[in-house]
């Protein structure tokens, strides 16, 4: 990855002398300031709220501390156990089915010949597309009366004609995960694109003299070579599959049922529907905690190189 | 199957059909916006790719009862405003920590890479206690605030790495010729980082344009911006789906102009958390 770079220290050395020292101030306290601000402080504040019972309906200013009665009542909420239940599947449908559609495009694509590099120019359109956009487009599509999606799978797959994509409890949260794997499936693509770029072609032409078939290359050689590369994608796309939330609004409002809350979903619910902020608080935080933890493996991963 | 020449060319034969289908399955989304916001009120639902194209759905997007213009320009002055605030901040302390050297730095560092993961939720429960408390509910500076939590600090991390991808031996150069740090910086070092700084400022202005979970809690009419605006385009059947894919191209094309011009750095900013 070209983020994780040598820092240059010649340079560094130089800038130690204490007559430099207030321009690094000047320079590095006003963004300091502002992430303290905007992140460090609510992030706190929602920590100290969540041991608080705090009706935002009944008053502006937070009320007496309760102790862990919020989280115990996490784990006793059954719209909150299932809003897990539903993050966990909606992670491992999104992650795989990205990880499988992407690598799929590359290997395709991994030629440089001259449709391909157009094509590679084209991935990264769906990416930039507002999460709103991704949702509406889906939808209308997935609509079994005129969506086009929906009626070409019902021209291959017979039984699945007039299916309701959105109003089934499975199917439902499957094209909330397409509609994102859409944007991320051709990003990824171009990340294995560039790792397979510098897989030496020496190695998988000697497997083939050897007589391997393409298949056992791509599981021998290609795969093992592109793993660390698949392990850092994977761990961003989990942190961001953690996050869905805009789909969820504009394609299934959390239904059918409950079956497409999602933790983020059920967090806005109890804190901008209910304003029952000291519950939201502990609530948010267990997704603080869940994130922290991959975010964590995914900076280490990143930064090895350095640290 | 016998002649190998045969399978050759069957196995290229797959290889295009399977690259058309990627194209499709990249584009279609993004054509059917198009092609449905030039569409009429029966048109839409049919497949048919001719049709009598029409500027209706636009000029009604632009009226009563959409009115879809204030909030094209509070989106606007929210993204411009986040981009202004957040890139030259994020500028100088990216800097700081690529060429200063100084105890508790790589501690500095991490600390704010971690920010980078914490999610919108947790931001938005205390900010929208006081936001209501301060009658900020609905301003657009509230939404400059909340944004200023993501796009902050992002930007340092990608524009640390432009930094220290610039030689030193230049900056020194500058130095040996007399120049004190705020003059090198300043004359050699901003202007060389230039592309890169406009490259984080276009990621900024990308996510605070598409972003959709602030506004929809902190907006109610007057500050409502493009994303929580268009989906509420909607008839007594549901949405009116010509007129939600005219102001999608509103939300969508100056964007894909824009992603043009970062081609080259998108995965790099996509790995440090520019766009979500």
């Amino acid at each position: 990855m070209a983020i994780v770079q040598k820092s240059s220290n010649s340079l560094a050395e130089e800038a130690n002398k204490p007559t430099r020292n207030p321009l690094r101030w000047v320079l590095l306290l006003p963004a300091l300031l502002v992430i303290a601000v905007t992140v460090i402080y609510p992030l706190l504040s929602s920590f100290v709220t969540s041991f608080r019972e705090w009706r935002l309906i009944y008053s502006p200013r937070p009320g007496g501390f309760v102790g862990l009665e919020n989280y115990v009542r996490a784990f006793s909420d059954a719209g909150f156990l299932n809003s897990l239940q539903v993050s966990a599947l909606y992670v491992l449908l999104s992650v795989s089915l990205s990880l499988m559609l992407g690598l799929a495009i590359a290997l395709l694509l991994s030629k440089p010949t001259r449709l391909n590099i157009f094509v590679r120019a084209l991935l990264i359109f769906p990416f930039a597309v507002a999460p709103i956009l991704k949702g509406f487009s889906w939808r209308f599509m997935l609509n079994p009366e005129y969506g086009v999606y929906a009626q070409m799978i019902g021209a291959v797959i017979p039984p699945l004609k007039d299916y309701l994509w959105l109003g089934n409890e499975f199917s439902a949260l499957l094209s909330i995960a397409m509609s994102e794997v859409w944007g991320w499936a051709p990003l990824f693509a171009l990340m294995f694109i560039g790792a397979l770029g510098s897989i030496p072609s020496e190695l998988t032409e000697a497997a083939r003299v050897d007589g391997a078939t393409g298949w056992q290359i791509f599981w021998k050689i290609t795969l093992p070579l592109l793993a660390p590369v698949i392990y850092i994608v994977a761990l961003l796309k989990i942190i961001s599959s953690l996050k869905m939330f805009d789909q969820v609004v504009i394609m299934t409002g959390g239904g059918p049922g409950d079956s497409t809350q999602t933790l983020y979903y059920y967090v806005y619910q109890i804190a901008f529907r209910n304003l029952d902020m000291g519950y939201a608080s502990a609530v948010s935080w267990i997704l603080v905690l869940v994130m922290g933890l991959f975010a964590f493996l995914y900076v280490r991963t990143l930064l090895g190189g350095r640290h | 199957m016998q002649n190998p020449a045969l399978r050759k060319r069957l196995g290229q034969g797959a290889e295009v059909l399977a690259t058309l289908a990627v194209i499709f399955f990249v584009l279609f989304p993004l054509a059917w916006i198009a092609l449905a916001s030039l569409k009429n009120e029966v048109d839409v639902y049919s497949t048919r790719l001719f049709f009598q194209p029409t500027l209706d759905n636009f000029r009604a997007i632009f009226s009563h009862p959409v009115n879809l213009g204030p909030k094209v320009w509070v989106s606007a002055l929210v993204s411009f405003t986040t981009v202004a605030i957040a890139i030259p901040l994020a500028a100088a302390a990216a800097y700081v920590i690529s060429r200063h050297r100084f105890r508790g730095r790589d501690l500095v560092f991490v600390a704010i890479l971690a920010t980078q993961f914490v999610p919108a939720v947790v931001v938005a429960i205390p900010f929208f206690a006081l936001f209501r408390s301060a009658g900020l509910i609905d301003t657009p500076w509230a939404l400059v605030i909340v944004y200023l939590s993501f796009t902050l600090p992002y930007a340092i991390w990608m524009l640390r790495g432009f930094f220290d991808a610039l030689p030193v031996e230049i900056e020194e150069a500058a130095y040996i010729d007399g120049c004190n740090e705020l003059q090198t910086l300043r004359y050699v070092t901003v202007p060389l980082v230039m592309p890169g700084i406009l490259v984080s400022a276009v990621f900024a202005f990308i996510s605070a344009w598409n972003e959709f979970f602030f506004a929809l809690i902190l907006t109610r009419s007057d500050s409502v911006t493009l994303p929580v605006g268009i989906q509420t385009i909607t008839g007594v059947r549901g949405p009116m789906w010509e007129q939600l894919a005219a102001g999608g191209m509103i939300v969508m094309v100056p964007i894909l102009v824009m992603s043009l011009f970062i081609r080259r750095y998108f995965v790099q900013g996509i790995t440090v958390g520019a766009l979500k």
